[in-house]
């Protein structure tokens, strides 16, 4: 057992945290206060290679193994989480697909422009009628002459407005099934952009389908397939936001960190109090216990192993942890963290969405019961 | 000018679950409220108190418990609050109550005006009003929207077909008023302590009205009660809220509804 | 033992909750969005009494006592946190402060027209290195004459920007420390060098202002001077000890209201073809909600009866904040779960809520300064003191 970073990783690392530091950091608040998508602060990404994580480098993308890949969401997390939320989207829920899914023709068609910042990524799954229980979508793709119609609508997609492409879902004759669906295409429609508690940078619209012609070759997968394609995706957008909620949980650590020590209180800073050290201490250590889940399951993803009961633990365990280490260091703070000019008031309202998106802790405990269960032969349902 | 009130305390519905389906009630919370028929009518009453000045004392025939809608009473604002009580009173019906009520107004020596809900929240019979009127042989005028008061008479605005009328009457007179024509208003924290604290409420029974038997008679007798035949089911619009308001908001528009 | 509530307070009850429901809900959502003070709401309250619901009469006050007074700020804060705030912060600190240490004179000049509502009212302690270190404080009085003159600044001062009286803590003799060289100042708020600096953006409670208050050369008569010379770190302290037990109230009504809310949303919502009210994963949260709420209702209304009877309570009123504020925050983490994406959406009430419901740690001593409160409270009887 290795646990140390290679080279390349080490490179990588390096890069990240410098361009995350000078680039993304200091537009947080701004990002926050003004709910403007960070456009551009992802196109000066593009050229870091952040849109083409995944892909491969004879794709002329950046290659990265998901070890360096939540390496890579944990700095963008560290620096500001809406950015870090668009790009993992992006890259696990879109890109990622198309790349084990998608036939030559499609990865042609569109690989390019994903990597290049011409398409950003969306994935449309989430319906008004179906959150936890994703199976429920209604939305049609009928069959006709050349392709499909697809009629619907799609609650909460991020990146919505911003989307160059939508991996989306409808219920064909066959089943679910994935589709890749330009935003130029007729029909489509980015409707009412959601306000929201946190994550102000990313833009959650309702997107409506209506009688969009789709050809045959915009299908991902097999007719009946989408959501085995769903599943694969979300395991490891689950992992990436544990990888985005660890480097939250250290940018409040920090926060918390420096001001204690230039809050005097009691006639000293109140980093002099136990409570006070208590706090940071614990927090200290949920971090590292994250980082060494994170480590795991990106280890067990890059060796080719089964992770996604890891992935739901790390999802249900990041988010967990997130929530309660911003809420701690803000009250670190006291009556300075309930103010707008504080960073952690913005990663305490950014970190609660961490136990909803993408499978709410509730669906990550019956996805790990569940496998416990079936392993000894009894079927759990929801 | 002296106002009575005839008020009336109810089982508050809000604490009431009724499922047609199985043809039962249930009765979740026990709470007694002044019914808000009632409301209305010291709503009016007040109103004509602010404008013009009134004496107003509340009147209500009920079971001991029935002090605390008395008190309610006082605390928006009446200056006096009276409860007839008697367990002769118990098997009361509509009539009965009605010369209650009549009697306990003769003894407070009458009144220039006398003001009630159009019906109870409760039993909805819409008699009150105008039993009382006809045994003190008062002017009436009922379901009144708009009242002002006005030397020796009052003005009140009520329903007329497909519109209103206004009428005035000499007084005495009994009015009843529209329950959505007089939003009532909310008691003062501090009238609301003295009304417990430092006010009082005056029992009379029977015989501090000089009722005898005769006149507690009653000419009905209750015989059971029954649930209304289920209302035919419409048309449903399921699922999740917003795409079923979608959904609704079509339809509607289908129909012509909604433009 | 008789844990009924008196008819009056029933009564007082049912009219604030129809008060709150009526006329506060309404605006709640918009004094959130639009960051400001619902001073109509507050006409109206004072309309009915509810800017002096603890004190007596004769002062203009309700006379509904510490009981009557938590059962407001129960059902303000089961509708909107900030209206609960601004008619707290005014009562249950400010003008409480001047109706537990004023004299008879200033009672009837300061007390009753903030008990009518005709003037709101702000508590002037915090400052800019003065938060859980309340004695840290920089602002200073010096004697001239029959006058006081106040230098400094008080930050997070809720209401400090729409208050007519300020009660505030101010340093008389530095080499006397906390006890003996603090005193308490009642100051009008259009006395020449009052001024307001900045207000403050707050993730939460938005509909109530949280101001600086610069105070330059501000000449207080001697008159003024609230309770006795010297001793005002006592009095502010007293005040705290009570607007804990209605701070907690208020977060009482909050929890209620999540669960209230959760209820009727597991009702409606259907996931996997049944309410998802049906799923455990969703009951047991309720449950749990239910737990706390009524373990906590039973504290607060416990600790007003200590109150109101003139027992000891700061001890119970810490504990009152403390564990309200903790089941509040609970309460509303779980009913953000329990929405799901329609509880981080803006356009919702439960997101305001959980913004709001944060605050309640934090504000009128952090909760870290309760457990100090208390465990200052249980060990003194056996002669240790504990350190801050």
């Amino acid at each position: 057992m290795d646990l140390t970073l290679n080279e390349e990783q080490l490179m990588f690392k390096k890069m990240f945290a410098d361009f995350c530091t000078k680039e993304i950091r200091p537009k947080g608040e701004h990002i926050d206060q003004t709910e403007e998508p960070p456009e551009d602060v992802l196109a000066k990404a593009v050229d870091q290679g952040f849109w083409a994580a995944l892909v491969p480098e004879e794709c002329d993308g950046c290659g990265m193994d998901v070890y360096t890949f939540t390496l890579m969401l944990e700095e963008l997390g560290r620096a500001d989480m809406s950015t870090a939320l668009i790009l993992s989207v992006h890259n696990c829920l879109v890109v990622k697909p198309l790349l084990e899914h998608g036939s030559d023709q499609q990865k042609a068609k569109y690989l390019e422009a994903l990597s290049v910042g011409e398409r950003l990524g969306a994935f449309a799954l989430t319906e008004a009628g179906a959150g936890s229980d994703a199976a429920a979508i209604k939305m049609t793709a009928t069959r006709n002459g050349s392709g499909y119609v697809l009629k619907g609508s799609k609650n909460w997609i991020s990146n919505g407005s911003l989307a160059g492409l939508f991996l989306a879902f409808a219920k064909a004759e066959g089943g679910i099934t994935a589709f890749l669906v330009e935003p130029e295409m007729a029909g489509v429609k980015v409707g009412y952009r959601e306000k929201t508690l946190g994550l102000r940078g990313v833009p959650a619209n309702t997107i409506y389908f209506d009688s969009v012609q789709i050809p045959e070759v915009n299908r991902l997968g097999a007719e009946g397939k989408g959501m085995e394609i769903a599943l694969q995706a979300l395991s490891l957008s689950r992992l990436g936001l544990a990888a985005i909620a660890l480097g939250a949980i250290e940018r409040s650590l920090e926060e918390a960190v420096d001001f204690s020590m230039e809050h005097i209180q009691f006639g000293g800073p109140i980093a002099l109090k136990q409570i006070i050290q208590n706090y940071i201490a614990d927090a200290k250590t949920q971090i590292e216990a994250l980082r060494s889940l994170v480590l795991r399951t990106a280890w067990l993803a890059d060796s080719g192993q089964e992770y996604t009961q890891e992935a739901s633990i790390a999802k249900l365990f990041g988010s967990r942890v997130a929530y309660e280490v911003t809420n701690r260091m803000l009250q670190v703070h006291g009556g300075y963290g309930y103010m707008k000019d504080y960073a952690i008031e913005r990663y305490y309202r950014d970190c609660r969405a961490l136990e909803i998106i993408e499978g709410t802790s509730q669906i990550q405990q019956f996805l790990i019961a569940r496998d416990i269960y079936k392993a000894k032969g009894l079927e759990i349902r929801p | 000018m002296k106002i009575i009130v005839l008020i009336k305390q109810i089982l508050d519905p809000a604490g009431i679950l009724v499922r047609r389906d199985k043809e039962k009630m249930f009765i979740n919370r026990e709470e007694y409220i002044l019914g808000p028929d009632s409301k209305a009518a010291l709503e009016a009453t007040l109103r004509l108190k602010d404008a013009g000045g009134a004496e107003v004392i509340a009147l209500s025939m009920g079971r001991p418990r029935a002090e605390d809608a008395l008190r309610e009473a006082l605390a928006l604002g009446g200056d006096a609050a009276y409860l007839l009580s008697d367990e002769a009173f118990d098997a009361a019906d509509i009539p009965v109550t009605a010369n209650v009520l009549a009697a306990a107004v003769q003894k407070l020596g009458g009144a220039d005006l006398v003001v009630a809900g159009r019906e109870s929240g409760d039993t909805s019979a819409g008699q009150i009003g105008s039993r009382v009127a006809e045994a003190l042989n008062y002017a009436q005028v009922t379901d009144v929207h708009v009242l002002t008061g006005e030397p020796g008479a009052i003005r009140a605005t009520r329903r007329w077909g497909g519109g209103y009328a206004t009428v005035q009457a000499m007084l005495p007179a009994v009015v009843t008023v529209a329950r959505e024509a007089f939003p009532a208003r909310y008691a003062h924290g501090a009238r609301i302590m003295n009304a417990y604290r430092e006010w009082q409420v005056t029992t009379w029974n029977a015989a501090d009205l000089g009722l005898d038997e005769a006149a507690l008679k009653p000419l009905l007798a209750f015989r059971g009660e029954s649930f209304p035949p289920p209302l035919p089911v419409g048309e449903q619009v399921k699922g999740a809220p917003a795409s079923a308001a979608h959904e609704l908001i079509t339809a509607l528009k289908l129909q012509k509804v909604i433009g | 033992m008789d844990f009924s509530f008196p008819k009056e307070h029933q009564l007082f009850r049912r009219m604030v909750r129809e008060f709150a429901e009526n006329e506060v809900k309404p605006l709640a959502k918009a004094v959130d969005r639009e960051h400001r003070v619902p001073l109509e709401t507050v006409k109206k309250a004072a309309a009915l009494g509810l800017m002096g619901v603890p004190f007596p009469q004769k002062y203009g006050g309700m006379g509904g006592g510490e009981m009557g007074y938590c059962i407001m700020m129960e059902e303000l804060g089961r509708i909107c946190t900030s209206t609960a705030t601004v008619i707290g912060a005014h009562t249950g600190i400010a003008a409480m402060s001047i109706y537990l240490d004023g004299t008879e004179e200033q009672k009837q000049k300061f007390l009753t027209p903030l008990a009518s509502g005709r003037l709101i009212g702000a508590f002037g302690l915090t400052e800019a290195q003065a938060g859980s270190d309340a004695a840290a404080i920089k602002t200073t009085a010096v004697r001239d004459g029959n006058h006081f003159v106040l230098n400094g600044a008080k930050v997070f001062i809720t209401n400090g920007d729409i208050a007519g009286i300020m009660t505030v803590m101010a340093v008389t003799d530095p080499s006397l420390g906390a006890y003996g060289g603090i005193t308490a100042f009642v100051v009008e708020t259009d006395t020449p060098g009052f001024s307001i600096g900045s207000l403050e953006n707050k993730m939460g409670i938005r509909g109530s202002s949280t101001a600086e208050c610069v105070f330059q050369d501000v000449r207080v008569p001697k008159e003024n001077v609230l309770g006795q010379f010297g001793a005002g770190f006592l009095t502010f302290m007293k005040s705290l000890d009570i607007g804990r037990a209605s701070l907690g109230a208020a977060c009482l009504g909050g929890a209620q209201a999540a669960m209230e809310g959760c209820m009727e949303w597991t009702m409606a919502r259907e996931q996997f073809g049944v309410p998802v009210a049906t799923k455990q994963s969703v009951y047991f949260m309720i449950a749990d909600m239910a737990a706390e709420i009524e373990a906590l209702r039973s504290l607060i209304y416990r600790t007003a009866w200590l109150i109101d009877t003139h027992q000891p309570h700061i001890k119970e009123a810490a504990i009152c904040k403390l564990y309200g504020s903790e089941v509040a925050s609970r309460c509303i983490h779980k009913a953000v779960q329990i929405h799901g994406a329609l509880g981080y959406s803006r356009d919702y009430w439960v997101e305001r809520a959980y913004r709001d419901a944060r605050i309640s740690e934090i504000f009128e001593g952090t909760n870290e300064i309760q457990r100090i409160v208390l465990a200052s409270n249980l060990f003194r009887p056996y002669g240790l003191r504990i350190p801050s």
